[in-house]
């Protein structure tokens, strides 16, 4: 029996066995995921009128249950199998799962590859023998945005769409082009404003929204309005990323192959172009010795400096393992969760989910 | 037994009555036995049709389960109703009537925010500020959705609004919305503005057929009739028919065609030249056809034009049969 196979390594692992109610309120899963999920949700109403869905993954629930638990920044290690639940198109909508999820391990290296570790050994426990593991890090592409030291609109847009490819290019472009988008703006007006005093600029801009009699409506303060405004002005009056910054940019994304070759290809790269990323591929190469510590082959594993997901609270370190009948496992790191949820500040966390359907369809006994 | 073609039509205000007059004009006039309050009638004169009087939207969902065979409502119910609408309906000829758009509109006092691209910085930024996400008022959960996926904008919630939506932002139920405008009037006194790039659909009343429903040679045979007439009224709206007393008929006919987009619709016949003209050009016509020495020229409205073809029957069965 499968799920007895994966409770026993679960358990080997030191985790404690969760299972979180199958009804959760909808509202933290929109606020996380973004709207775009709603639609692949089974949603009920409770007699208070509060929208509840049926769990559509394990992370969020597992995180709430240890927010419940005690201080979020604890150490903790949970695992799970069970069912989630989301729309598909012409396929039933309940999915078992099974997985880990690891909080308040400040060796962040050693825990992304015990992760990864497990994800390997589930695999093997279910009969899939050598998958196919890819990995990606956000935080090399975070550390050389701050590195090349870019105006804060443009590292902003630019983190905000790693993960796609395609609209991180359209950005990189524009970017390198300009002259800033300076969103069409009033430009004599801006460029008249550019290099006064911030709180001078801004207090003239809150004064001409009062001249107009414009209130301000919708959540957003005059004050804030008017310092997005300026910044506008920075970009309208130049500050883009350059020629030089976006090309080193798509370079690092370029990057991809043998997971022990990509720190070399990395660092030659930083070194060209005169980046300092060291701290960040310093990192990298500590989780790959790491995985090694594991008994992980790492020269099998492909590295991809684009492939991440867009979702905000992932903060670095993924991956995926996949068989002959698709993705099997994806996991990664998302310190940033917690703190999203509520609960002050960062903390560390990183865990996988394993689609255990997938094995059997894969002929995998 | 085979049960009748259905046509949903509005059941009530100025979406009904344009509809009825567009039928109407077809020569297909709906009569509702029994005043309004009562939910079927029929078309005059025309057998195994039935009309269902349903609201806006309940047309929508009965075109996209199979529930009625033919429907008029808007594009944008359409669209946020029924997912995946090109596979269920297809929209068989825009009305006329019923224009709307659907578009994104935010503060005027947003003096910072002027397009899309504006609002995604902005609503990326609003949490770590704000402490929660971006709030967008709207009815129209899955245009937004969609609209705001092809733009990118992932920070966001969606606040379902049913009514007065406008308000929305001045009551602090949310911070921007997605709404119908006709000419932006009510935009404008709740000091909202359309952002440049934000118009997401121009809407208007649609004939709308079900790719669903119950078609088979008595339905198709009524829904032919239907169209026939609707398309002769359509061509015939467009269309004036101009005469003049001038020999050669054939050649200037062809050269008419030509120039104006002028046809001959009785080629074998003789007499005075005879043209259907689409109206925007007759004046044009009337000159060229006085310098070729015509004396005379008379330029009539029409009722109806049939054809041999008929387009919209011919694209609808195309896609019931596939």
């Amino acid at each position: 029996m499968t799920s007895d196979t994966l409770k026993r390594l679960i358990a080997a692992r030191g985790s404690i066995m969760v299972d979180p109610p199958l009804l959760q309120p909808a509202d933290v899963f929109l606020d996380l995921a973004g709207e775009d999920l709603r639609r692949r949700l089974y949603l009920t109403q409770g007699p208070d009128g509060a929208e509840l869905c049926l769990r559509p993954d394990f992370t969020i629930p597992v995180c709430r249950i240890h927010l419940d638990g005690g201080a979020a920044g604890r150490r903790a290690e949970y695992g799970y199998v069970g069912p989630i639940f989301r729309h598909r198109a012409s396929a039933s909508g309940a999915v078992t799962q099974a997985g880990v999820e690891s909080f308040g391990r400040a060796d962040r290296e050693a825990a992304d590859a015990d992760t990864l570790a497990f994800a390997i050994e589930a695999c093997r426990a279910m009969g899939v023998a050598d998958p196919a593991i890819r990995i990606g890090d956000s935080s090399l592409f975070v550390a050389a945005l701050d590195a090349l030291g870019l105006p804060a609109a443009w590292r902003a847009r630019l983190h905000r769409l790693f993960g796609d490819r395609v609209r991180l290019d359209r950005c990189l472009a524009r970017a390198a082009e300009d002259a800033g988008n300076g969103a069409g703006g009033p430009a004599g007006f801006l460029a008249a404003l550019e290099g006064s005093a911030p709180e001078a600029a801004r207090a003239v801009v809150e004064d001409l929204l009062s001249i107009a009699r414009i209130n301000p409506v919708g959540g957003r303060t005059a004050g804030e309005i008017a310092e997005r405004f300026l910044e506008q002005a920075t970009l309208a009056a130049g500050a883009g990323i350059g020629e030089k910054g976006a090309s080193f940019l798509s370079g690092l994304l370029d990057i991809h192959g043998p997971a022990d070759k990509a720190g070399d290809a990395i660092a030659d790269l930083t070194a060209s172009a005169g980046v300092d990323l060291s701290a960040a591929i310093e990192s990298y190469r500590r989780r790959l010795a790491a995985f090694a510590a594991n008994g992980i082959d790492v020269s099998r594993i492909e590295f991809s400096a684009e492939f991440g997901r867009r979702l905000d609270y992932y903060s670095g370190f993924v991956f995926e393992v996949e068989g002959p009948a698709g993705v099997l496992a994806r996991g990664g790191r998302y310190d940033g969760l917690v703190a999203h949820m509520g609960a002050g500040g960062p903390v560390p966390a990183v865990g996988c989910a394993l689609w255990i359907d997938r094995f059997e369809i894969g002929g995998a006994k | 037994m085979t049960g009748p073609l259905v046509i949903a039509v509005p059941s009530k205000g100025r979406l009904q009555e344009n509809a009825n007059a567009f039928f109407g004009r077809a020569g297909l006039s709906v009569t509702q036995p029994g005043g309004a309050r009562n939910y079927r009638g029929r078309i005059a004169g025309l057998d195994g049709v039935e009309i269902a009087f349903l609201s806006a939207s309940e047309i929508a969902r009965e075109l996209a389960a199979g529930g009625v065979h033919l429907g008029v409502t808007g594009e944008d119910l359409i669209r946020e109703t029924i997912a995946d609408a090109d596979a269920k309906v297809m929209l068989v000829t825009p009305l006329g009537f019923g224009n709307a758009d659907v578009v994104v509109a935010v503060p005027e006092a947003w003096i910072d925010v002027r397009s899309m691209a504006d609002l995604d910085d902005v609503a990326a930024g609003f949490r770590a500020r704000h402490g929660r996400r971006l709030r967008v008022a709207t009815k129209y959960l899955n245009i937004t959705r969609t609209f705001f996926a092809e733009h990118g904008i992932v920070d966001y919630r969606i606040v379902e609004s049913l009514g007065a939506t406008e308000g929305a932002p001045a009551s602090g139920a949310a911070d921007l919305i997605v709404d119908i405008t006709t000419t932006g009037s009510t935009l404008a006194a709740n000091a909202l503005k359309v952002l440049d790039d934000g118009v997401m659909l121009r809407s208007e009343a649609n004939l709308v057929a079900s790719l669903s429903a119950d078609w088979n040679a008595a339905t198709l045979d009524r829904l032919k009739i239907i169209l026939d007439r609707i398309e002769a009224e359509e061509r015939a709206r467009t269309m004036r028919e101009i005469r003049a007393d001038l020999a050669d008929a054939a050649g200037l006919a062809t050269e008419a065609e030509a120039a104006f987009g002028a046809r001959a619709p009785f080629p074998a016949a003789g007499g005075p030249l005879t043209l259907h003209c689409p109206a925007k050009r007759v004046y044009d016509c009337v000159a060229w056809l006085r310098g070729k020495g015509a004396a005379t020229v008379t330029v009539g409205r029409l009722d109806y034009v049939f054809a041999a073809d008929n387009p919209l029957y011919a694209a609808l069965s195309a896609h019931i049969g596939g």
